[in-house]
């Protein structure tokens, strides 16, 4: 608390909260029973998973052929909701790694929530890989573990094994930072609640927090170190995504621009995610003290960054395509911006980034509505954006007698239905069972701007 | 049915009895430790176990593991092409060419491969029956005696209806018959009619015989909508003869100039080098016209007729052309008219071709129908001057216009005897059916060109209580012989007899112990060629006599033509051939009627809506498909379709909610367009003037294996590049001869950051070499590597789905000019084993693998599925196993290899270069302790290439035919430049024509 804010600055939390308060606002929702728009949402949500469960169990049973691909299209519905989950995930880390070293203090009224998001965003993700083999139950094969099998190995080369390493290390150190930053509010929990039952599992999570200098010294060194962890993951993980497509030899795949483009496309989706939850959390459960306008106004400048990138990577690849004189490349950018998924290529362009060019109006981005509905076309856009990527350079390659067309079934359409629902039902949990703010991290901003305070 | 083949199964190869689901190893296992600790318990009844017993007094020749080869003759049509029958444990599991075959000259066309898996029918009649109950044998021997005896002495008209009957022995049997029966008449007919041609021979040469063609002897091929390449007579003969006379890799290149008048798209039309489209009335115009021509040439004169513009200066220049090439050329005609016929014949005797490539002093058998008596014996059955009637190898009730009535007037039949092994449309109607065993299990002779005999002998032990025709024939004279004593019996009268001495034979002098070695080594090699006496026959009708051409004309016209594999519908039940794409549509599992683009547009049509065609009071609906390149006037469907029975295949392919069935329930596999057949002048014709088309509005699904039909990219994505897909080498001969690298795609420095090369090859280095300029696209390949590799059968919504499991595939692209014509490439494509393979990188679980002989492997029991070797693959050519498909029923899967693991879902596979057969000969030479000779070693795909368009071998062995190849100056790879370095290599495709007549330029 020694530091020193600038008069200028504009306080973080309104309402001139005390600690306490803050502790009331944060933890009471728990306490209560929960609401009925809680239930409705969540009945949806768990209705959604439950069908895309029935349906991923009936693919394993029948076969993947119940999926719409084909001997052209090896990939489709499976690998664009795999890069679209694993590109939502990314605003957490970056909110809770990378801002916390930049010491960015709006970020304590979001991490929490974008954490969580990040980790129930890559279980989505997880899925789908696995889902996607045409014998999941061998799925192990590709983690290098000792076996019996004579000198068979993984094949370090293919970056399918790359993948397996990025996400379960991204996955693994994700909840690992989450838990941790958790741990001073599992206390706080634990001292506040009257349930026996809760009391001790709270207390057994808290691993015994008692709130001493000491812990709290202990407890910032781990949290700095992770957060250091996990700052190269923000950049990693979707560029090693972004390798299953930059190292193969498919026209409209094999391109350096990837990582970059990938990673700057996962943070501004991530944002966009975040941004539709968090919208959505402050009206419902009264936060809007906590996520101010401040809060939504950063993250959309962020958003109007990472679209400029994502937008100039877009052009990049036409003009690459054409100054590379290669002609299946070319064909492959006409094809993706005029053939016969161009309306899928429209989309992404409009929605990725035309429509986020209004958050340059202050008006347009403290205006919540307005923002609510730009960011889910952002959402939309970006699940096009992979779907663009995937399905425009496998429907037609090289040799023009297999190109082919595809289109999903209603096992994957269900399929996909059930990671939102899969995601929306965690989260609502989420929601229902751990403080949504980091109650001690919004006790140290607490002072920020305080004195500018009307 | 079924249970009795159940039976049938067990009781033949106790070890080879199909899988039964129940008990596999690891039942075996659960099992067997269940009962152990059940019965330590409380003594539980332990489950079924299913024992193996092994063969005791072991069969001679049936080697566990080894296979055994067979000489015999393809009983797929009339063609008689010679067959070598591979068998396993005691059942044949494929069949390929006799390298040294007169007829087939080592290749075999997809219905012959696949003549293999209806041995394995299940639906096969393999008992006789009368009035639909089974009876025995000697119960039909006594009804039919007793009946035909009765019929005798009432001096009733017996009938012998059969297709083409080229076995002598047969044929001597129905003679012998027709002694003790005199009122008895042998009646022959095809389904796929060439009667006119032998009708105009009798007409102008006084026989009535079919010629017999030598492509390889014409440099100048006219061929008026004969689908040589493809249907008609004898397709692999025809098309290994057409490859002999178009050799550019010797020092002095040869290449016959080809030109097809067509209306619709056949596959030799396809391979034209000139292609003329012309609606069935303009080709016997043209066929007027050029005979008027040559005849002018030959100081005679002859009616012309009237062409438009183009065409009619195009016919002087072929006339020129033909004329110069007087004694090697050769004009062909499929259109089943006498006149055109007639006329075809003055043209190549005017030219001089008979006695070069028109042979009538060795006439061919293959096709000896002749309409006209079927017709004569049609009106009898009408007017129920026939008492007995005994049908033979075809199916008038199915391929008859007439033949619902036809099924009528048989009933009428005092005995009707059907010798059928299908339960077909005529077996309803027949009294008594006398099954006759498949080709592969009975004994059986032909002669299908005139001194040319081949032998057909059992490679299995045939399954039930079927008897050959000639032992039915015999039986009813008393005799009782078997077809082995009746072959040998006429071999020894008729062939040996005839053997030159220098032959090894005995001259007319005939001694038993002699005959046996002639017999022995004919049975061996399954042919036996004749110097026979010529016959010489002049051309006898005079040129004025030659009548002119049937004219008229209408809108729209209706033709009917065989497809490749399908052709008069009697392999109908095949599902292989049902599952082969279309040489030229692509299109599988359906018929349909095809309609150029233009008239498309005109009738507002699009791909798959279902039409209405209606002609002479009959009418069909059926989806249309529009067809680039077809004349405008024409609706082209094909016959073979709508066959009964087809409706066993509804269960092919997955079975899931959104499948859709590959035939409705209860319904058909396409539709049977015979009743559009016409009788006229003599002949059926093919073609229907006055036709009706409309659009009912409804839709019907096609599933076709390719999507996109040209080397071009859609015009519309190509701002002004004029982009067409360096993938396809060609150019011109004339070009060709001045600059063997003629038609070159600009050579690519190819650069690799490697700086050591990461595969050796110390020793075998396998590879391939493609010729385009002998592929047809005929697909014999496709079938033969299904059968070599167990490759299954997914279905219609499958292929729909574009997931055909295929390994070889031949592409097939189209050049369209604007006014409507179109050239063709074919292009077969498989693993290409590339050096540098993109696949072999992204597997994360090292499931393909490069070989150290440079082929790239699929480890099956490896593959998790991630279909990412398939995403990665530049040729599309990896097939993934989307759910776990069937191979046919129990039945069918008596035909695997077992050399080949059958895959399970969801793992990939792909073209192995054949790997069992290079270990196999590895295996072989290393047990003789030599080196592997070029040439051994044959994957099933070249093997079977009538055209013999694929090589395969050592890229090592530098005096390799495959090393030949790959210097020569035509030599190229797909895709090279992406520089995964294909081991599988094409060779420019050189047609013989002008550089302006490409429909691409």
């Amino acid at each position: 608390m020694s530091e020193i804010y600038s008069t200028l600055r504009k306080p973080l939390i309104l309402g001139n909260k005390s600690y306490a308060d803050v502790t009331a606002d944060i933890a009471q929702p728990l306490d209560r029973k929960p609401s009925l728009p809680w239930w409705i949402a969540f009945l949806v949500s768990f209705s959604m998973f439950i069908l895309g469960a029935t349906a991923v169990i009936y693919q394993l049973f029948i076969g993947i052929g119940t999926w719409g691909l084909n001997n052209t299209v090896g990939w489709a519905f499976d690998i664009t909701n795999f890069v679209f989950w694993i590109g939502i995930g990314h605003a957490g880390t970056l909110i809770s790694a990378i801002l916390f070293l930049f010491r960015q203090k709006w970020r304590t009224s979001v991490n929490r929530s974008a954490e969580a998001m990040t980790i129930f965003a890559v279980m989505c993700a997880g899925i789908f890989p696995i889902i996607h083999m045409g014998r999941p139950w061998l799925a192990f094969w590709v983690i290098p573990y000792p076996n019996m099998r004579g000198p068979l190995w993984v094949n370090f080369r293919s970056p399918l094994v790359w993948d397996m390493f990025a996400i379960s290390a991204y996955f693994t150190i994700s909840l690992v930072f989450w838990y941790v930053g958790l741990i001073p509010d599992l206390a706080t929990l634990r001292d506040r609640t009257v349930s026996k039952i809760k009391k001790k599992l709270y207390g057994f999570f808290s691993l015994g927090w008692n709130g001493s200098n000491k812990t709290w010294r202990h407890y910032e060194t781990v949290y700095l170190l992770l957060a250091g962890l996990a700052t190269p993951l923000v950049v990693s993980v979707h560029t090693i995504v972004s390798w299953d497509f930059a190292t193969s030899v498919i026209p409209g795949w094999h391109a350096t621009i990837f990582p970059p483009y990938f990673v700057a496309g996962a943070v501004f989706s991530g944002f966009a995610m975040v941004l539709t939850l968090m919208l959505i959390v402050r009206k419902v459960m009264h936060l809007e003290e906590y996520i101010t306008l401040h809060h939504v106004e950063a993250m959309c400048k962020i958003i109007i960054a990472t679209a400029g990138i994502v937008g100039m990577a877009y052009m990049t690849e036409f003009f690459t395509a054409w100054y590379s004189g290669n002609e299946y490349e070319r064909f492959t950018f006409i094809n993706r911006a005029f053939g016969p998924y161009a309306w899928a290529y429209w989309i992404m362009f409009s929605c990725n980034v035309f429509v986020p060019q209004l958050l340059w109006s202050k008006k347009i981005r403290t205006n919540l509505l307005f923002v609510f509905f730009i960011v889910i076309f952002i959402n939309v856009g970006m699940w096009f954006e992979r779907f663009v990527i995937i399905m425009t350079s496998l429907t037609r390659d090289y040799l023009p007698a297999s190109w082919a067309s595809y289109s999903p079934t209603s096992i994957e359409v269900a399929t996909f239905i059930g990671s939102f629902g899969l995601f929306f039902s965690l989260f609502l949990l989420f929601a229902r069972l751990l403080p949504m703010i980091s109650i001690g991290e919004v006790k140290a901003v607490l002072g920020y701007g305080k004195n500018n305070q009307q | 049915m079924s249970n009795n083949y159940d039976n049938i199964l067990l009781e033949r190869s106790p070890d080879e009895a199909p899988p039964q689901r129940g008990v596999n190893r690891r039942d075996f296992l659960k099992i067997a430790g269940f009962s152990f600790g059940g019965a330590l318990v409380a003594g539980c009844k332990p489950g079924k176990v299913e024992k193996a017993i092994p063969f005791l007094v072991k069969p001679e020749e049936v080697t566990p593991g080894v296979s055994t080869w067979y000489a015999t003759t393809c009983g797929g049509c009339s063609a008689g092409c010679g067959v070598s029958a591979k068998n396993r444990d005691g059942r044949p599991i494929k069949l390929e060419g006799i390298t040294n075959h007169p007829i087939s000259k080592g290749g075999l066309c997809s219905v012959g491969q696949a003549h293999l898996l209806s041995l394995y029918d299940s639906q096969r009649l393999i008992r006789p029956s009368k009035d639909g109950q089974d009876i025995t044998w000697d119960e039909v021997d006594r009804t039919i005696i007793e009946k035909l005896d009765s019929i005798k002495n009432n001096g009733g008209a017996i009938r012998f209806l059969t297709g083409t009957v080229t076995s002598p022995t047969v044929k001597s049997l129905i003679k012998k018959f027709t002694e003790n029966y005199p009122t008895t008449k042998h009646v022959q007919y095809d389904g796929l009619s060439c009667s006119s041609i032998l009708d105009a021979h009798e007409k102008t040469h006084g026989a009535r015989l079919l010629p017999h063609y030598r492509f390889d002897q014409a440099e100048v091929i006219v061929s008026f909508d004969a689908d040589f390449l493809g249907t008609w007579i004898s397709p692999v003969e025809f098309t290994s003869a057409y490859q002999a006379g178009r050799t550019l890799d010797e020092k002095q290149p040869v290449c016959s100039y080809h030109v097809q008048f067509e209306s619709r798209v056949s596959l030799t039309g396809s391979n034209a080098d000139k292609r003329v489209r012309l609606s069935p009335d303009e080709i016997r115009k043209a066929i007027q016209q050029t005979a008027s021509l040559i005849a002018a040439k030959a100081g005679a004169t002859s009616v012309s007729s009237a062409l438009s513009g183009e065409t009619d200066s195009f016919i002087k220049q072929l006339a020129e052309k033909l004329w110069d090439a007087r004694g090697k050329s050769l004009v062909v005609s499929g259109g089943n008219d006498v006149q055109s016929q007639t006329q075809i014949n003055y043209i190549n005797h005017l030219l001089g071709n008979y006695g070069t490539t028109v042979d009538i002093e060795q006439p061919s058998n293959q096709k000896q129908g002749n309409d006209n008596e079927l017709q004569t014996l049609l009106d009898e059955m009408k007017n129920g001057q026939v008492a007995a009637l005994f049908i033979q190898g075809v199916n008038p009730v199915y391929d008859l216009p007439i033949g619902s009535q036809f099924g009528e007037w048989m009933k009428k039949l005092q005995l009707s005897v059907n010798f059928t092994n299908q339960s077909d449309e005529t077996e309803s109607y027949s009294q008594i059916v006398c099954p006759e065993p498949q080709a592969l299990e009975s004994w059986n002779d032909a002669e299908p060109v005139a001194g040319t005999f081949t032998m057909t002998q059992p490679v299995i032990k045939p399954f039930g209580q079927t008897r050959t025709v000639a032992e039915s024939i015999s039986a009813w004279m008393g005799e009782k012989k078997s077809s082995l004593e009746l072959i040998k019996q006429e071999w020894e009268k008729s062939v040996y007899t005839r053997l030159p001495e220098r032959n090894g034979g005995q001259g007319l002098q005939s001694s038993t112990s002699g005959f046996q070695l002639f017999w022995d080594s004919a049975v061996y090699d399954g042919f036996v060629k004749l110097d026979i006496p010529v016959t010489k026959r002049d051309f006898i009708v005079g040129r004025d006599a030659v009548p002119t051409g049937r004219v008229g004309d209408s809108t729209y016209n209706l033709l009917l033509y065989p497809k490749a594999a399908m052709l008069d519908g009697r392999h109908a039940h095949n599902p292989w051939l049902q599952e082969l794409p279309d040489p030229v549509t692509k299109i599988v599992w359906d018929n349909y009627a095809s309609v150029s683009s233009a008239t498309a547009n005109e009738l507002g049509i699009s791909e798959g809506d279902v039409v209405r065609v209606e002609a002479s009071g009959t009418n069909i609906e059926l989806p249309a498909h529009i067809q680039p390149g077809q004349h405008d006037s024409v609706i082209a469907i094909a016959l073979g379709y709508g066959r009964k029975g087809t409706d066993r295949f509804t269960k092919i392919g997955p079975q899931w909610f959104e499948a859709e069935p590959t035939v409705e329930e209860g319904g058909l596999v396409g539709k049977n367009v015979a009743p559009f057949i016409k009788f006229e002048n003599g002949t059926f014709a093919y073609d229907v003037q006055s036709v009706n088309i409309s659009n009912t509005g409804k839709k019907h699904t096609l599933a076709c294996t390719q999507e996109h039909h040209s080397l071009h990219v859609p015009k519309y994505l190509d701002p002004g590049h004029g982009e067409r897909r360096p993938i396809i080498q060609e150019t011109t001969f004339a070009a060709f001869v001045k600059n063997p690298k003629a038609g070159s795609f600009e050579e690519h420095e190819l650069t690799t950051m490697w700086t050591t090369e990461d595969h050796k090859y110390t020793g075998h280095h396998w590879g391939m070499a493609i010729d385009l300029n002998k592929c047809t696209g005929c697909s014999a390949c496709v079938v033969s590597c299904q059968a070599e590799n167990n490759i299954p059968l997914v279905g219609k919504d499958e292929v729909f789905r574009n997931r055909e499991m295929t390994w070889i595939r031949i592409d097939r692209y189209y050049d369209e000019s604007p006014n409507g014509d179109i050239t063709v490439q074919h292009q077969p494509m498989m693993c290409q084993h590339c050096g540098n393979a993109p696949c072999e990188t992204v597997c994360p679980v090292l499931a393909t693998v490069h070989s150290d002989e440079g082929l790239n492997q699929q480890v099956y029991n490896r593959c998790v599925g991630t279909r990412y070797c398939s995403n990665n693959c530049p040729y599309k050519v990896r097939r993934f196993n989307w759910f776990d498909y069937e191979h046919g029923d129990e039945m069918h899967k008596l035909a695997l290899n077992p050399d080949i693991t059958i895959r399970e879902r969801g793992i990939m596979e792909k073209c192995s270069l054949c790997v069992q057969r290079i270990q196999e000969v590895k295996i072989q030479a290393k047990k003789e302790g030599r080196t592997i000779r070029d040439g051994e070693i044959q994957p099933a795909c070249a093997q079977s290439c009538p055209a013999k368009a694929i090589v395969f071998g050592d890229m090592n062995d530098t005096k390799s035919e495959l090393v030949k190849q790959m210097n020569n100056p035509r030599h190229y790879g797909v895709l090279e430049e992406i520089g995964v370095r294909p081991s599988v290599g094409y060779m420019t495709l050189v047609h013989n024509r002008e550089e302006g007549e490409w429909a691409h330029v």
